[in-house]
């Protein structure tokens, strides 16, 4: 494997791509014992985005998450929602903020509309008001026909919907999900896609999702924070960080290995093509490029 | 809403137990007809204990450990939906003020500390045991029940796992339930089991219920207090751990 020294622009992570700022964290940090869980973060999320944070198993993506809506204290730095520092214990930003675990995490023995009427009774949420949006919710997650089936009898991928609808039954402002489509096969993984498209576009809610799906973030993200080993190692736009990269990939075979090389123009990675004498592949970078090109390993 | 969250906890786990409830009677009910065979029928057929006889002296003790078994049972279901179904972190994201978990929870330790009530007020009749449910019989049960709900309400946020809290049970509930005078007068015990005795709160919530129960027994209302003052200190520090609790 061939490496080239990082050199991608992380200054757009601090910006908030052109919208007013929703999150804007610093210097966030946390530990536990001695390991290092998340080491100095530093970013802004704007209102609007979906914004997508990638990184491996274990680069502590979801201890970010837990810290962003008052389930860890971090160690050090700071949070703040709309420019007024994060306090758990502040009711009001609690209000704003919908999360979707990595894991279902749903009562199952209570029916689907029974879990969300005790999320909305949680949230202060009650009569008519309650009833409407849970008829909406159920609605909008294709799942009014599964009211009254106990949650652990619902598939993998309507289980899924279920903890989204929940999370957006109190009309968040700012949707947080982690790793939201583990586990399902690629064609639920799609349909959530979409999915989540539709609450960013039609609810107008800042979506923050974490994955370590290169295809997710590409897909899906406005923009992609890359974390690996606790740190941000690069972000922007999906095309701002392959573009920094090098537009064109060359896959070089090598017996058993292979080699990358990037380049800016499909014209320059041609030149370079003529001049090579064994099996050699050309295609687009894609955020996996960059990831491995950052870190010399792929995201598992 | 006034305690929205204390009430929104409570709802689910009443949706709950309503959904097992067929297996939480029989729970309920086997136990402390299985003493009451042993104790009451095999060893202590005919004797005579504090004034009374044996029977009508165990059967209020059956209905203390019986209902504090069930407010304390919280402890293993928050502990699996802690760690297990990871629900509480539903109430942990809540804009609610963490006290009102406490509230909500041990409110439902209350209801399921009820149940083994229902079930020894009924074996009460069918021994033919006049048992005297007087008023003053009510806050001595409602107290020792949220004692006993808040006992496991802490053990579930204080614990790391499973296993912890199966420790718990072995070390602290089990001798309580043998130590705190339900088969026996605590009083007539050795010097150092009554020493131990003298830090279980099911000590003085057995005596106090006993003597509100049992006809001809004197009650000691300074229990009332005592029992009180127990349930103020634990809700302090059940407040104060689940303030601090993370997932």
């Amino acid at each position: 494997m061939q490496l080239r020294e990082p050199a991608l622009n992380c200054a757009d992570i601090t910006s908030c791509n052109g919208r007013p700022c929703e999150i804007e964290v610093s210097g966030l940090s946390r530990s536990f014992a001695k390991t290092i869980a998340v080491d100095s973060l530093d970013f802004r999320v704007g209102r609007g985005e979906l914004f997508a944070f990638l990184g491996p198993n274990g680069a502590g993506k979801t201890t970010t998450i837990n810290m962003l809506t008052g389930l860890l204290k971090p160690t050090a730095g700071e949070i703040r929602y709309h420019g007024d520092l994060f306090d758990p214990q502040q009711l009001r930003t609690k209000q704003l903020i919908g999360v979707v675990p990595q894991h279902n995490n749903l009562d199952r023995e209570l029916t689907v509309a029974e879990n969300l009427l005790i999320h909305g009774r949680l949230f202060g949420m009650c009569g008519s008001v309650l009833k409407r949006q849970i008829d909406s919710c159920l609605m909008f997650a294709d799942l009014s026909d599964k009211r009254d089936t106990p949650a652990g009898k619902l598939s993998g991928g309507m289980k899924r919907k279920l903890v989204i609808a929940r999370a957006l039954l109190h009309q968040p402002e700012i949707l947080f999900l982690d790793e939201p489509t583990v586990g399902l096969d690629p064609h639920s993984r799609r349909r959530m896609w979409a999915f989540l498209r539709r609450i960013n576009q039609e609810q107008n809610c800042t979506v923050f999702l974490t994955t370590h799906y290169i295809e997710e973030a590409e897909a899906l993200a406005d923009r992609v924070l890359i974390i690996d080993q606790a740190r941000i190692i690069a972000g922007g736009t999906p095309g701002q960080l392959k573009q920094s990269a090098g537009n064109v990939v060359l896959d070089i075979y090598n017996g058993d290995q292979i080699d990358n090389e990037f380049f800016a123009e499909r014209s320059l990675a041609l030149q370079r093509l003529e001049q090579l004498d064994t099996s050699v592949r050309i295609r687009e970078t894609t955020l996996e490029d960059v990831f491995l090109q950052l870190t010399g390993k792929r995201i598992e | 809403m006034l305690l929205h969250g204390a009430r929104a906890i409570y709802l689910r786990e009443i949706l709950i137990l309503r959904r097992k409830l067929g297996k939480t009677l029989l729970a309920s009910g086997v136990s402390p007809a299985l003493f009451l065979l042993a104790f009451g029928y095999g060893v202590g057929r005919g004797a005579q204990v504090s004034g009374v006889d044996y029977l009508a002296f165990l059967l209020p003790g059956l209905l203390t450990m019986s209902s504090m078994n069930q407010s304390y049972g919280i402890s293993t279901e928050i502990n699996i939906s802690r760690f297990y179904f990871k629900v509480f972190e539903e109430y942990l994201l809540a804009p609610l003020p963490r006290w009102q978990i406490v509230v909500g929870e041990v409110c439902y330790g209350i209801t399921r500390g009820l149940i083994p009530v229902l079930i020894i007020g009924g074996y009460s009749l069918l021994c033919s045991i006049d048992l005297r449910f007087s008023i003053l019989f009510l806050p001595a049960l409602l107290l020792h029940l949220a004692i006993f709900a808040l006992l496991g309400f802490i053990a579930a946020m204080v614990v790391k796992s499973h296993s912890d809290q199966a420790t718990i049970n072995a070390f602290l509930i089990t001798p309580m339930m043998f130590l705190s005078g339900t088969f026996f007068p605590v009083d007539q015990m050795p010097l150092a089991i009554r020493v131990v005795a003298s830090i279980f709160p099911l000590t003085y919530s057995t005596q106090l219920i006993r003597t509100t129960l049992t006809p001809g027994m004197e009650i000691n209302y300074a229990l009332y207090v005592v029992l009180l003052g127990i349930l103020l200190g634990l809700f302090l520090i059940a407040k104060r751990i689940v303030s601090r609790v993370e997932i």
